[in-house]
């Protein structure tokens, strides 16, 4: 492989990365309070409000059941409006993180939801406002299964990356379609496809090993 | 619905006992849910009049189900009640709205069947939890979370989490945490259930402690008598939502009223007898039969050498058959099956010596 097409690859990772990164990182900021809010808000929950509830659950809903590439292309107009484009890294980002944050907030409701109702009754008894509950309780205790959740939504996004390259987006898997499919190159196909595979693997073993760290459960005297 | 069991068919108070300086008092409290999708509304207490002395462990015993989880969350608001009044310390909580049931919460300290410790802290930072919900400077918390894990002896575990430790000790994490306040008032949900009777013994031993050296007052709820027997000054036994005995422990377990409490007291003091008796026993005495007589012991006569007495100065030879003597609330009281000769004029005699030591004998068959 010549060093040009070395580098390409090199930039378009780099370009993967920032955009997995940027997608995850907003997407968790926006899907953990979203998650948490689904998990708590139900009839005779913490913050009880069944009808907001309802109705973004209905939203994430309709967000997650859209195919992602049918995603890309509908909210070009909004993609235009915050990155001034819909082409390029950064336009890729916003579908992105459109795609990612109902996906992060049910998994973090699911994480939440796992969490002992004892102990939410353990913090009431001790005077604990619903603010607390969420700070001190449910969100250090569904921490393991957080990190799982968030692991399993990067992996899914550099999926999605390699997607948004369909439809101009950059990185590896705008790299993989023009040089690799368009040009008939197979050697940089295979290559794609392999940092692609490294990148799940290191992604997945952080994950695993953080959630193990952060779990106390396990531990034996 | 059964048709109310009245108190005073018993010859207990109907009226509420009255005991010096309440801490807690309910007057005829009751819970119900609402009824939902065209299901009937559910009853889960009704009618409750209890008083908690100050500085007193009182116990509610009930089989799962009876209301007694509903009764002990009252305390703290994490039910409300539906009738009648609460009052803690002389306030009325019954209508108090959720911000000022914080503040209560914060005197009043609680521990679980399965502890509830968060898998997450440490022990030290599980104690330190209600401290930090209630805004405490670090420092405060350092010195008050080292001195309560001293008091609860789980002092070298301070840095282990919950999944480290045995049953027992995660007990004792639960208490520390519910100390961690100096609350007035220790509620206590079925603490011993999920432990092994060692491990309970040590535990109660702790409640004991944190009761007469605090002043702390304790209420709890268990299915369990011996819990009752062990540590408790008073006892409401409840079924179906109401209280349908209450007193001090000795008289009621050594002098139950109502069948629920007799069933539940029987397992602590009463005497079965033998299989192989239990065969062979006879209501009609044949000629030269025994006859079998149980013995109740309470109070002081517990201790006095009566077996040997009853042989000495009447000269009978007595049989014993089965036996049990046991302290109840630090009192001894104990049941005890002999055999006797049946013939006059030694079986009037037995009877009338038993009579003079206060003691109650009845007989209750004949054997060869």
């Amino acid at each position: 492989m010549s060093p040009e097409i070395l580098r390409l690859i090199a930039l378009a990772t780099a370009d993967t990365l920032l955009m997995v990164a940027v997608a995850a990182g907003i997407g968790t900021l926006l899907g953990l309070p979203l998650g948490v809010f689904l998990a708590t808000s139900k009839r005779g929950e913490l913050f009880a409000a069944p009808v907001v509830n309802a109705v973004l659950g209905t939203l994430v809903n309709a967000t997650r059941s859209t195919p992602f590439i049918i995603l890309v292309v509908a909210i070009i107009p909004f993609t235009r409006l915050l990155a001034g484009t819909s082409i390029g890294t950064n336009a890729a980002i916003v579908p992105l993180t459109v795609a990612a944050t109902p996906f992060i907030a049910r998994l973090i409701e699911g994480a939440i939801r796992e969490v002992d109702q004892g102990l939410v009754e353990a913090a009431r008894s001790m005077g604990a406002t619903p603010l607390q509950i969420v700070r001190k309780v449910l969100v250090p205790e569904a921490l393991p299964a957080i990190a799982l959740g968030l692991t399993l939504a990067i992996v899914s996004l550099i999926g999605f990356s390699a997607m948004v390259g369909a439809v101009g987006g950059g990185g590896l898997g705008d790299l993989g379609i023009r040089y690799g499919y368009q040009r008939f190159m197979p050697d940089v196909m295979a290559a794609v496809v392999a940092v692609l595979i490294v990148l799940v693997q290191a992604v997945q073993s952080i994950g695993d090993h953080l959630a193990r760290r952060l779990n106390k459960r396990l531990r034996h005297a | 619905m059964n048709a109310p069991l009245k108190a005073d068919a018993f010859g207990v108070g109907a009226q509420p006992i009255p005991v010096a300086d309440p801490i807690i008092r309910f007057e005829q409290v009751g819970k119900s849910y609402p009824g939902r999708r065209g299901q009937n509304a559910v009853t889960a207490l009704s009618g409750i009049d209890l008083t908690v002395p100050k500085g007193a462990i009182v116990g509610v015993i009930g089989r799962s189900g009876a209301g007694k989880s509903t009764l002990i969350r009252l305390v703290n608001g994490l039910e409300r009640a539906t009738a009648g009044r609460i009052l803690i310390e002389g306030e009325d909580v019954t209508g108090l709205t959720e911000a000022g049931w914080r503040a209560r919460r914060r005197q009043t300290g609680m521990i679980f069947q399965h502890f509830n410790l968060l898998s997450s802290r440490t022990v030290f930072d599980n104690v330190a939890l209600p401290l930090e919900i209630a805004g405490a400077p670090k420092a405060e918390i350092e010195s008050q979370v080292t001195r309560l894990l001293e008091l609860v002896g789980l002092a070298d575990k301070r840095e282990r989490y919950p999944a480290e430790l045995s049953g027992g000790q995660k007990q004792r994490v639960g208490i520390a945490r519910a100390l961690a306040t100096e609350p007035k008032v220790l509620l206590c949900d079925e603490a011993t259930s999920a432990l092994d009777p060692e491990t309970t013994q040590s535990i109660l031993a702790l409640l004991r402690k944190v009761n007469r050296e605090l002043g702390i007052t304790i209420l709890l709820i268990t299915h369990e008598i011996p819990v009752i027997k062990e540590i408790c000054d008073r006892v409401a036994v409840i079924e179906d939502g109401r209280i349908v005995e209450e007193g001090d422990v000795f008289s009621v377990l050594t002098r139950p009223q109502h069948p629920t409490t007799a069933r539940f007291v029987e397992a602590v003091t009463g005497v079965e007898l033998p299989a192989y008796l239990a065969d062979r026993i006879r209501t009609q005495a044949r000629p030269g039969d025994e006859t079998v007589l149980r013995i109740t012991f309470t109070g002081e006569n517990a201790t006095a050498p009566v077996i040997s007495r009853l042989s000495s100065t009447i000269g009978v030879d007595v049989n014993i058959l089965a036996g049990r003597i046991d302290a109840i609330a630090g009192r001894p009281f104990g049941s005890l099956l002999v055999s006797v000769p049946t013939q006059e004029p030694e079986l009037a005699a037995v009877l009338g010596a038993l009579k003079t030591l206060e003691l109650k004998a009845e007989v209750i068959g004949y054997v060869s």
